[in-house]
């Protein structure tokens, strides 16, 4: 891992168009600010954690997909 | 082609009819082609079957069956990044989550698959809406499936790799 120190309001450039910007530190709180183009994922880290997780825990079932609307359309 | 699934045994497939993950399903970036495969005509329930990885099957639905006032916020980079030119090319999948002991449907509405039907192009979105959850109670919402058992449409269907009973 590379590891860097910045001042605030100094960035650190990342290939040609990516840019993280250290804004402002409160406490523990660093607010960072991210410019990357729309098709480069830019996500907080547990939501991606949470989401790989929901992911695999959807491929867990054995039901058949019948059975299933079945059980979830029944009155 | 043919490829093999654990669940259905070996299928056969147009190479054509494939789904390529442009983008990718979030913890499974190394699979690329996916396979929506239709077992039953009668659920809008689908699988959505690797055909790289025989073990790796989603099972999805259209997420405005369950939820018909979805109204998701895509933005441009997204459309542009799968070449969706046309709003009828624009499809999304989102994931469902089938638990059996005790019975429990979730479908990931935050966190939908984005198909471009039209050059068969796909990747997994984040939603920015915190309203939208990952873990979305179907059982919770049953009634919401109303409108589609009073006019059931696959619509979607020009997606389906394939719709033989396997």
């Amino acid at each position: 891992m590379l590891i860097l120190t910045r001042k605030l309001g100094e960035s650190i450039a990342i290939g040609d168009d990516i840019k993280i910007t250290f804004l402002d530190l409160h406490s523990k709180q660093l607010r960072i600010g991210i410019e990357a183009p729309r098709h480069v994922a830019v996500h907080r880290g547990e939501i991606y954690r949470i989401i790989q997780e929901q992911n695999q825990q959807a491929l867990g079932s054995d039901l058949g997909l019948s059975e299933v609307w079945g059980r979830l359309t029944q009155k | 082609m043919r490829i093999a699934t654990t669940r259905f045994g070996e299928i056969d497939i147009r190479e054509s009819d494939l789904i390529a993950m442009k983008g990718s399903i979030l913890g499974f970036g190394h699979l690329k082609r996916f396979a929506l495969i239709v077992h039953d005509q009668e659920t809008p329930l689908w699988w959505l079957q690797s055909a790289d990885d025989p073990a790796v099957a989603f099972v999805v639905i259209n997420p405005f069956i369950v939820m018909p006032d979805y109204k998701p916020t895509l933005h441009q980079e997204d459309r542009d990044f799968l070449e969706i030119r046309k709003d009828e090319d624009l499809v999304l999948l989102a994931i469902v989550t089938v638990r059996s002991q005790p019975f429990r449907v979730t479908v990931n509405i935050r966190a939908p698959i984005l198909v471009n039907a039209g050059n068969r192009m796909a990747t997994q979105i984040v939603l920015e809406d915190p309203e939208y959850p990952i873990q979305y109670d179907v059982l919770d919402h049953k009634t919401r499936f109303d409108a589609w058992l009073a006019k059931p449409c696959n619509d979607s269907g020009r997606l389906v790799t394939t719709a033989t009973s396997l």
